[in-house]
């Protein structure tokens, strides 16, 4: 039998495909089959790699600001990778970067996930601890005010006092509740 | 024999058939990506800084008298030992390439893993056989908040776990349930499937190997989406798109014996003569004979092998178990001859314990 694409060299190669069509069978000889790079990415068929998606993406969309925007991109403070390189790796290079990028995020994890962008699963007990500490002393501190202008004093001591109690507790927790403390 | 040996220690939590649906689903597994506070992301980070990091997580978890987990750098271990806990699902390919730096901790009967320094500081792993979604969760989520309490986790309020791709952040959670579908395979009714699947946020694809291909028709359905969703909301979605998928293979299953019967007992029998009595066996030849024998025990045509055959040869007959079984590198055609080897030996076990094989000497 001969290549089915040159109809010259003999078939070495029976290359079997899975496209939305169904499976489709091509017999050809191993230059063709080369040569016509089915072997490589097909992309009906891989599910488009993250950093495909991303530079597609910023080429698609921002190709005439670009070079003006390169200028302005945020940097990392802490590891240096710029927004740019963010979108040409796919891949974060340290914890503060999300903090760096955080108004341009949205974008890109929306694209990503389906539209969401904001995390709704667990969160750590020592970072909800300190999210309702925190809610707590500025609950007590409202209060406090409150006390001080109705001149209730003593109240105001007592409140004070158990703000300090609160503030040492956290100071004492287990290291920082997390990274948007903004402390 | 020393291979029987060899393949009892090896056998490892997930690959016991256990757990609901074990006729179709293998095996489940949990994986929690997290990242520490103050540390560069493994892409970015020093080797300073990542030493520092194998040592606060193993100090955490090891500290502290009896925990049941070893810790194992990737720069102790051979290539093939590298390779065969690739083989086994206990590490990533990724983790495994990260020589200089990566390393795992094992619990003891090794359904917990926890890589360090692969993508993410931290990989907790978790795999059970079986459909077993809600425990391995569990299991992972108890180790999670074990090291929780004693390592500064990088968490925001908005984003949720920081991790290095932002394909994960969010819950930084993958839940994948590994099925055996031979039936929607051979009824070619997977192809629709697939597509399907993924527009519900799910992804189904080979559980071995690259690419489209499923050798031994083993596939991997998992979440895709970690943002916007709570673990548990995942966690219900993926059980309720598996166990439709179940249902599905299931009905194949019956359609096929209902009405070819003879053609699939055909199909089954040939397969197990293949195993039993090949002398040189490539591995996809061998999944696929995997594969068919274990239909035909599910379906009850074939009564005396066991039914952990699928789960543990397709482990076991890989490139890293074999070269290691044999103590050295192997040429291509030396594998074929001691995958062909193995799994004769292993089926002859069933002619050992149960009725004398009448060919075998």
């Amino acid at each position: 039998m001969l290549c089915e694409n040159c109809k010259e060299r003999p078939v070495s190669v029976i290359l079997k495909q899975e496209t939305p069509g169904g499976p489709v069978e091509r017999n050809l000889c191993d230059q063709c089959a080369f040569n016509l790079q089915t072997f490589s990415v097909n992309p009906n068929q891989e599910p488009m790699s993250i950093q495909q998606f991303l530079s597609q993406w910023l080429t698609g969309e921002a190709v005439q600001p670009q070079a003006l925007e390169a200028q302005v991109m945020p940097e990392c403070p802490e590891c240096g990778l710029t927004f740019h390189r963010f979108l040409e790796i796919g891949k974060f290079g340290c914890p503060v970067c999300y903090e760096t990028f955080r108004e341009r995020l949205p974008r890109v994890f929306g694209k990503l996930h389906n539209g969401s962008t904001v995390h709704r699963g667990k969160i750590p007990a020592s970072f909800n601890e300190k999210m309702a500490i925190k809610k707590q002393i500025e609950f007590l501190r409202i209060s406090m005010q409150d006390a001080i202008q109705t001149e209730r004093f003593e109240q105001a001591a007592v409140l004070r006092d158990e703000i300090k109690e609160w503030k040492r507790k956290l100071s004492a927790g287990p290291e920082e509740g997390g990274a948007a403390d903004g402390e | 024999m020393g291979n029987n040996e060899y393949m009892q220690n090896a056998v490892t939590g997930w690959m016991v058939p256990h757990g609901e649906h074990s006729d179709i689903v293998m095996s489940t597994r949990i994986r929690l990506a997290r990242n520490l506070r103050g540390f560069r992301f493994p892409i970015a980070f020093s080797d300073e800084q990542a030493e520092e990091i194998g040592k606060l997580v193993s100090d955490a978890l090891l500290n502290g008298g009896k925990t049941g987990y070893a810790y194992t750098r990737m720069s102790d271990l051979k290539a093939l030992g590298r390779q065969t806990l690739v083989e086994k699902h206990l590490i990533s390919p990724q983790l495994a390439d990260a020589v200089h730096y990566g390393a795992v901790l094992l619990s003891e009967d090794e359904t917990v893993s926890i890589m360090v320094n692969e993508e993410d500081h931290l990989r907790i792993q978790c795999i059970y056989p079986g459909l077993q979604l809600e425990n391995a969760y569990r299991k992972a989520d108890e180790t999670d908040n074990l090291l929780e309490s004693r390592l500064p986790y990088a968490f925001d309020e908005e984003f949720g776990y920081l991790t290095s791709c932002p394909s994960n952040t969010g819950t930084g959670m993958r839940a994948s349930v590994m099925v055996h579908l031979p039936a929607l395979t051979m009824t070619k009714q997977i192809n629709r499937i697939i597509p399907a699947v993924s527009r519900l946020g799910m992804v189904v694809r080979g559980s071995y190997g690259e690419g489209s291909e499923a050798p031994g028709n083993v596939y991997q359905v998992s979440n895709q989406l970690t943002l916007g969703k709570s673990e548990k909301e995942i966690l219900a979605e993926l059980a309720n798109i598996v166990s439709r998928i179940i249902v599905h293979e299931r009905k194949s299953r019956e359609l096929l014996l209902g009405r070819s019967r003879l053609s699939l007992e055909n199909r089954v029998f040939r397969a197990l003569g293949t195993l039993s009595y090949a002398r040189l066996l490539p591995s996809a030849e061998a999944a696929r004979c995997l594969s068919d024998v274990r239909l035909g025990i599910d379906l009850g045509l074939i009564e005396d092998v066991d039914m952990n055959i699928l789960n543990e040869l397709m482990v076991f007959m890989q490139s890293g178990f074999l070269q290691n079984f044999e103590g050295g590198e192997l040429t291509a055609e030396e594998l074929d001859s001691s995958r062909a080897k193995l799994i004769r030996e292993r089926l002859r076990q069933r002619a050992a314990d149960g009725e004398p094989h009448p060919d075998e000497p």
